[in-house]
C-alpha cells in the first residue's frame, strides 16, 4: 500500500533516471583509450587478458612501444597501430606470421627473453 | 489506495507494526546507495547510465505489465526500483541499453509480475535476470573484457576469474583493504565491500533483513572456503578473499534475504544460507563458472518451500 505522493515520487524518479540514462548513453559513452589500457584476446583456445598499460608505464616493465611495434622508428611512436592491422586471423607467412603465432611469439619470446612472465599455454589463456 | 488487496484475513484485534513495503523499499534503497554511488565514481558517466536505465526501465516494465494486464499500479511500493538498483549494481559498467532493458524486463516482468507481483515470486528476480544475462551474453558479463577500456590505478583483473584460473599466486598482492575499499573490478555496486557492508548492517538494524540468513551465509562461504582452501592453498582462496570478492555480499545482504523467496523459520533460514554460501563456493572453485552467486541463490529459493517445513512454528499462541 501506498500513497499517492508516494506514487507521483516513483513516476518522478523514473523519468528522471530515464533522461540521465539517455544523456549518459547518447554522450558519454565509454571510447577505447589510446594507447589501449588492456586488450583481451579471444580464441578457440580460451582468452588472454594482456595488460597494455602495464607494459608500457615507466612504474610497470617500461617497454618501448618499439619492442612490440616492431615495424615503427622512435619518431612513429605516436602512430602505432593494433597488431591485427598486419596479423590476419587465419592466413600469415614468413615475413608476416598469422596472428596467433605473432602474438605467441612476441609474448612467449619476451617473456623468455627476460625470464618474466608467463609462458606456458594455461598461464595466459582461460577458458571461463 | 492504488494497490488492491490481497489478503482477507479474520479475526481482530490486529495491530499494525508501521512497517510498509515503501519503507523497507526507501530503506534497501538508501543501504545499497553508497556502493551504488561508489560505482560511479570508479567507473564514471557510463555507470551512471547503466544504473539510472536499469531503476527508470525496471519501474517502466511493470507500469507496462500491470497496464496490459489489467492489474492495479503497483510501482508505487518502490519493489521495482529496488529491483532495478540491484541488477544495475550488478552488471559492468559498460552493459549496452539493450542489455539493460532485457535484464530489468526478466526480473520485473518474468520473475515476478507473472507470478502475480509482490510477495509471489518464487525465485529472486535479480539473481534470475543476472543468471540469464551471464547465461546469454558470457562476454557482455566478463569484466575483464567489459571493462577492458576503463584504465585504474590498480591491477584490473576480476579476481574471481583470476584465481580460478591460475590459483592463488594470481591473487597474492591482493590485500583484504583494497577489496574493502574498492581497489578490484566487478560490478558496478560490488566492488566497494565496506559500503555493502555498511549498508547491509544498516537493513539488519532496521530489522529489513534477517539476520539468521546473512549471517549463515557468510558462514557457509567462509566454512567452505576454509575446507577448499585447507585442502590446497595453492589452488583454493582463503575464506576472506571470497567473502569480498564478486556477488558475494550483495548477495548475503540484499539478494538472498529478499523476503519472498526466503524461508521465514529460524532453522529453515540458517540451513537456507548456509547452503547458499556453500553452493557460491562450490560453483567458484570446482564449477564451470568463476562466479556462482546467482545460480546459489537460485539454488537455496529452489529449496526455500522444502526447508521451511523443517519444525514450521505455528503462528500466534493460544493462552
Amino acid at each position: 500500500m501506498f500513497s499517492r505522493i508516494e506514487l507521483k515520487r516513483v513516476y518522478g524518479l523514473a523519468v528522471c533516471l530515464l533522461l540521465i540514462a539517455v544523456v549518459s548513453y547518447a554522450a558519454f559513452g565509454v571510447t577505447p583509450p589510446k594507447p589501449p589500457a588492456r586488450i583481451v584476446f579471444q580464441s578457440v583456445a580460451g582468452k588472454a587478458l594482456f595488460d597494455h598499460a602495464r607494459h608500457a608505464a615507466d612504474t610497470g616493465y617500461s617497454l618501448t612501444c618499439g619492442e612490440c611495434h616492431h615495424t615503427l622508428s622512435k619518431d612513429e611512436y605516436d602512430q602505432a597501430s593494433s597488431c591485427t592491422e598486419c596479423h590476419d586471423a587465419e592466413k600469415g607467412d614468413a615475413d608476416v606470421p598469422k596472428r596467433s603465432d605473432a602474438l605467441h611469439q612476441q609474448c612467449i619470446g619476451c617473456h623468455t627473453e627476460y625470464g618474466a612472465g608467463p609462458v606456458e599455454c594455461t598461464r595466459c589463456h582461460v577458458m571461463f | 489506495m492504488p494497490e488492491h488487496q490481497k489478503l482477507i484475513v479474520s479475526h481482530a484485534p490486529f495491530w499494525h507494526n508501521c512497517n510498509r513495503v515503501t519503507d523497507r523499499s526507501r530503506d534497501i534503497f538508501l543501504a545499497a546507495l553508497p556502493a551504488a554511488l561508489f560505482g560511479v565514481y570508479q567507473y564514471g558517466v557510463s555507470a551512471l547510465g547503466v544504473l539510472a536505465l536499469s531503476v527508470s526501465s525496471a519501474v517502466l516494465w511493470e507500469l507496462a505489465f500491470t497496464r496490459v494486464a489489467g492489474r492495479p499500479v503497483s510501482v508505487g511500493d518502490g519493489t521495482a526500483a529496488v529491483i532495478g538498483l540491484l541488477l544495475g549494481m550488478m552488471l559492468p559498467a559498460s552493459m549496452p541499453w539493450w542489455g539493460i532493458l532485457t535484464g530489468t524486463f526478466l526480473a520485473v516482468v518474468v520473475a515476478r509480475q507473472i507470478y502475480g507481483g509482490i510477495g509471489a515470486n518464487p525465485f529472486n528476480p535479480v539473481a534470475v535476470a543476472l543468471a540469464i544475462l551471464m547465461l546469454a551474453w558470457k562476454g557482455r558479463m566478463d569484466f575483464d573484457a567489459a571493462l577492458v577500456n576503463y584504465p585504474f590505478d590498480f591491477p584490473a583483473v576480476y579476481h574471481l576469474t583470476a584465481v580460478k584460473a591460475f590459483g592463488t599466486a594470481a591473487i597474492g598482492d591482493v590485500s583484504l583493504g583494497d577489496l574493502l575499499l574498492g581497489r578490484q573490478i566487478g560490478g558496478i555496486g560490488c566492488t566497494f565491500g565496506l559500503g555493502l557492508i555498511l549498508g547491509g548492517v544498516y537493513l539488519l538494524v532496521r530489522g529489513v533483513i534477517r539476520w539468521e540468513i546473512t549471517l549463515s551465509m557468510l558462514a557457509g562461504v567462509a566454512l567452505t572456503a576454509f575446507i577448499f582452501n585447507q585442502v590446497d592453498p595453492a589452488k583454493f582462496a582463503s575464506p576472506a578473499f571470497h567473502l569480498l570478492t564478486g556477488y558475494t555480499l550483495i548477495g548475503a545482504f540484499f539478494l538472498a534475504p529478499e523476503d519472498p523467496s526466503s524461508p521465514v523459520n529460524f532453522l529453515p533460514m540458517l540451513i537456507y544460507g548456509a547452503v547458499i554460501g556453500s553452493v557460491v563456493v562450490f560453483i567458484r572453485d570446482i564449477g564451470v563458472f568463476a562466479e556462482g552467486l546467482p545460480y546459489a541463490v537460485l539454488v537455496g529459493n529452489l529449496i526455500q518451500p522444502l526447508v521451511d517445513k523443517i519444525r514450521p512454528k505455528a503462528l500466534g499462541k493460544v493462552v
